[in-house]
């Protein structure tokens, strides 16, 4: 038993308040004031679990982390490790007449997606990751789970249940607060992270996966674990780069600034790195970067960096390869931003688009042709809504328009939506349906697909049954065919799919220029 | 669609298919000056090609049933469909040899007149109007959510009209009066006119936006309206009016959306099912005169 403690407090029914006394017996509470855990005394609940039973389940939206005392836990994802494919009949004539799209699951084994996610494993709510090939990890006693969902009301990332009958604290997010600041609790949830997450961290950045072994258990004991609050800057562009990021919770905001305003390259989250720019190039942060939520991090000094650097030189030019393409395409996007004189545009996020379908309103006879062609093309699930931004008389139609601030990407909490270099949204095969990104999408453009999966019975242990499981998707241009569906579809050549840049800074923005403004 | 110098290509064909088409009846014609045209050799074959014509152009609305099909990009459909289908009309004239015919043939030649009339009616709609909605319909919304987007409008000039009565009210409060019903009874005085403005004029209008004698459903007596409304209430009111005004300017826009909508579409109505007619008289012409 590793809470020796227990044996000396009266454990109380499941739901019951936890005594503050008896909270103050157990070492991580220790440092907590009594009064404060006596003005909270509803906020930490017993739980017991008998082995079998469900803790929460991936998906789900909750307001409480749980603290393992006894007995031992699985985490798993139940959701398929495919993302949603749509896919054309086999090739052939009468095969590409009748190129009815189908919607289908597919692992990236089957197919692989440009520029996805080479990961080895999911990063989940919880003390441990994941296996990618393998998505199921125990839970033991002084384990906490759940933070990112208690800190910040995120979906449960993985379902949990009992392996074994378990006595737990569940705990509401003023109590983790406080936890989160008594250094005996921080302690032991930071060698819990060294001892059981690091690795797969590290080894997750494909280009650390040379790294011996004996290194990462020197860079364990080196590594330092910070925290951010919500908003607080981590670095500045232009400050002096000292040390690279794993980010280990949470979710980082990385952003260029450029005269006209800010850009936001990406969301960061667990399982993803930054600082490699500044340390391998001039010396400086390229980029700005702030904690847009509870943000803990590990941080590699520039000398551990460096001393790996010279130790594996694979590492390094791997290194240096990736923040060259990062370098490049980060300038190709600022260029284009700069090089557009329509503020508007970019203020509404369209610039930086890679394709928007936009509609000639001057020619649509508005009979929704487009829409019906892309419901029959995705197995009655529209992609685009024929309403959106008006530009003179062209309406950008409600399809990924891949923002420059993507707050689809927020909250999502395994980090399975990201942007492509291209800033084109790519949704990882882990994606647990929970619909946040759906939520959060300011334009409704992430679509919630279901189908049918095999999953299991909880009512029947061991035995299987037909559920119906969600996978967000966003318009893919209908890659299958050589024009999108809505545009094939349309009779009255008033659809099109535009690269933005040249639409709007050319056929629009000359017209714009003529007439003075465009009209949002 | 609109008819612009992306069609010049169906133009030439089309007359140049007109073209020879004329110089064919012209050749064929004299000698059979006096007999029936669509029994001879050119006037089947005039035939044969009108009702091709015409099939071709009905096949639009299955191709339009059929989005996902590759059959080819809808838009060359509905250029075809276009200038095929008109060109059937001149073909057919010169199949029956300008005669109208009795019984099942001038029954045809009746109804290929009225859908090629209302095509073009058609088509010269959709040549203008979207300009037309796109220019004067600044608030469009898709057509289906008209009514959804009407009840959302009435429930907020409801609430505007609440929230009225609580601004005005703190506005006296602050300004120092006691909040006694003395207070109560002025405020609701100075309330009066919009309650009763939106009671008699505004909700009627949003509830029946279609009602004839609506003055707020033209845009100079609804401003003229608004103006005097003004007026008539303090100025910590005056945001509130503005805000109906807008809401009414939303309504007014919504009916004006769905007139157009109906012009764009309703012209359907007659056109295909007098197409489908059409072909399935027209093929039962071809079969009686080839066997009889």
């Amino acid at each position: 038993m590793l809470f020796e403690e227990l044996k000396t407090i009266q454990r109380q029914s499941d739901g019951t308040p936890v005594a503050a006394e008896d909270l103050l017996r157990l070492p991580v509470f220790k440092d907590i004031s009594p009064q404060f855990l006596k003005k909270n005394a509803n906020a930490t609940v017993w739980r017991h679990f008998k082995r079998g039973d469900i803790v929460c389940r991936e998906g789900e939206f909750g307001s409480t982390a749980f603290y393992i005392l006894e007995g031992r836990a699985s985490v798993a994802l139940a959701t398929p490790i495919a993302h949603v494919k749509a896919q054309g009949r086999p090739s052939g004539f009468l095969a590409r007449l009748t190129s009815k799209l189908t919607s289908r699951l597919s692992p990236r084994q089957e197919d692989r997606r440009e520029e996805e996610a080479d990961r080895r494993s999911i990063p989940i709510d919880a003390p441990v990751d994941l296996a990618y090939d393998h998505p199921v990890a125990g839970l033991g006693p002084g384990e906490l789970f759940g933070e990112m969902t208690c800190l910040n009301y995120y979906p449960r990332s993985a379902t949990v249940r009992a392996e074994t009958d378990c006595t737990m604290l569940e705990m509401l997010r003023n109590v983790l607060d406080v936890l989160q600041k008594s250094k005996p609790f921080r302690a032991q949830l930071d060698e819990t992270y060294r001892r059981r997450a690091l690795d797969s961290h590290l080894r997750d950045v494909t280009l650390f996966r040379g790294l011996h072994q004996d290194f990462i258990d020197r860079l364990r004991d080196r590594v330092e674990l910070m925290r951010f609050a919500p908003g607080q800057v981590i670095c500045k562009q232009g400050d002096p780069a000292d040390s690279f990021y794993l980010v280990r919770l949470g979710f980082v905001k990385v952003s260029e600034n450029y005269p006209g305003g800010e850009l936001v390259l990406a969301y960061l989250s667990r399982g993803d790195y930054f600082g490699e720019i500044g340390l391998l190039g001039g010396g400086t942060r390229t980029a700005a970067c702030s904690a847009l939520d509870h943000v803990e991090l590990v941080r590699i000094s520039a000398e551990d960096f460096r001393e790996m650097m010279d130790r594996y030189p694979e590492v390094r030019s791997g290194l240096e390869r990736a923040a060259r393409e990062r370098q490049d395409s980060n300038q190709q996007r600022l260029h284009m931003v700069r090089s557009v004189p329509l503020e508007s545009f970019l203020a509404q996020g369209l610039m930086e688009a890679q394709s928007l379908l936009v509609l000639d309103l001057a020619k649509c006879t508005r009979c929704d042709a487009c829409v019906t062609a892309c419901a029959d093309s995705h197995d009655g699930v529209t992609r685009l809504v024929r309403e959106g931004l008006r530009f003179e008389n062209f309406l950008v139609a409600t399809s990924c328009r891949q923002c420059r601030d993507p707050l689809c990407m927020v909250g999502c909490p395994v980090g399975a939506i990201r942007r492509r270099n291209s800033l084109e949204v790519i949704i990882e095969d882990w994606c647990i349906g929970c619909g946040l990104c759906a939520k959060n999408c300011p334009y409704g453009n992430i679509n919630m697909h279901s189908f049918a999966a095999q999953a299991e019975d909880h009512e029947h242990p061991g035995q299987k049954k037909a559920v119906v499981q969600k996978k967000a998707t966003t318009c893919d241009l209908c890659t299958e065919h050589a024009e999108p569906s809505c545009v094939y579809a349309c009779p009255h050549d008033a659809a099109h799919r535009v690269e933005p840049r040249d639409f709007f800074a050319g056929t629009l923005g000359q017209r714009v220029g003529k007439t003075g403004s465009a009209r949002t | 669609m609109r008819i612009d110098r992306t069609h010049k290509a169906w133009l030439v064909a089309s007359l140049a298919i007109f073209g020879v088409a004329l110089l064919v009846y012209a050749a064929y014609r004299v000698p059979f000056a006096s007999g029936s045209m669509g029994g001879t050799a050119a006037g089947l074959a005039f035939g044969s090609i009108g009702f091709a014509f015409m099939i071709f152009a009905a096949l639009l609305g299955a191709r339009k049933r059929m989005p996902v099909y590759r059959f080819g990009p809808a838009q060359t459909w509905m250029r075809g469909h276009l200038w095929l289908g008109l060109l059937s009309l001149p073909i057919i004239l010169f199949h029956s040899g300008f005669r109208y015919g009795h019984g099942l043939t001038a029954w045809l030649m009746t109804l290929l007149i009225i859908v090629v009339l209302s095509g073009v009616f058609g088509a010269v709609l959709q040549h203008y109007m979207p300009r037309v909605m796109t220019r004067e319909v600044t608030m469009e919304t898709i057509y289906e959510e008209i009514g959804h987007v009407r009840a959302q409008l009435l429930e907020e000039a409801e609430e505007l009209i609440k929230h009225g009565a609580g601004v005005e009210k703190k506005a006296e409060v602050e300004g120092g009066e006691p909040d006694s019903s003395e207070t109560a009874v002025a405020v609701m005085d100075e309330i009066a006119p919009l309650r009763n403005f939106y009671e008699r004029e505004l909700k009627p209008f949003l509830e029946k936006p279609g009602a004839r004698g609506a003055a707020l459903g033209d845009a100079a007596q609804a401003r003229s309206a608004f103006a005097q409304l003004r007026t008539l209430v303090p100025a910590s009111l005056h945001t509130t009016v503005e805000d109906l005004e807008g809401i009414c300017e939303e309504e007014r826009q919504l009916t004006l959306q769905s007139h157009l909508h109906l012009w764009l579409h309703s012209w359907l109505l007659l056109h295909i099912p007098l197409s489908l007619a059409l072909i399935l008289l027209g093929a039962i012409h071809a079969v009686m005169a080839l066997r009889y």
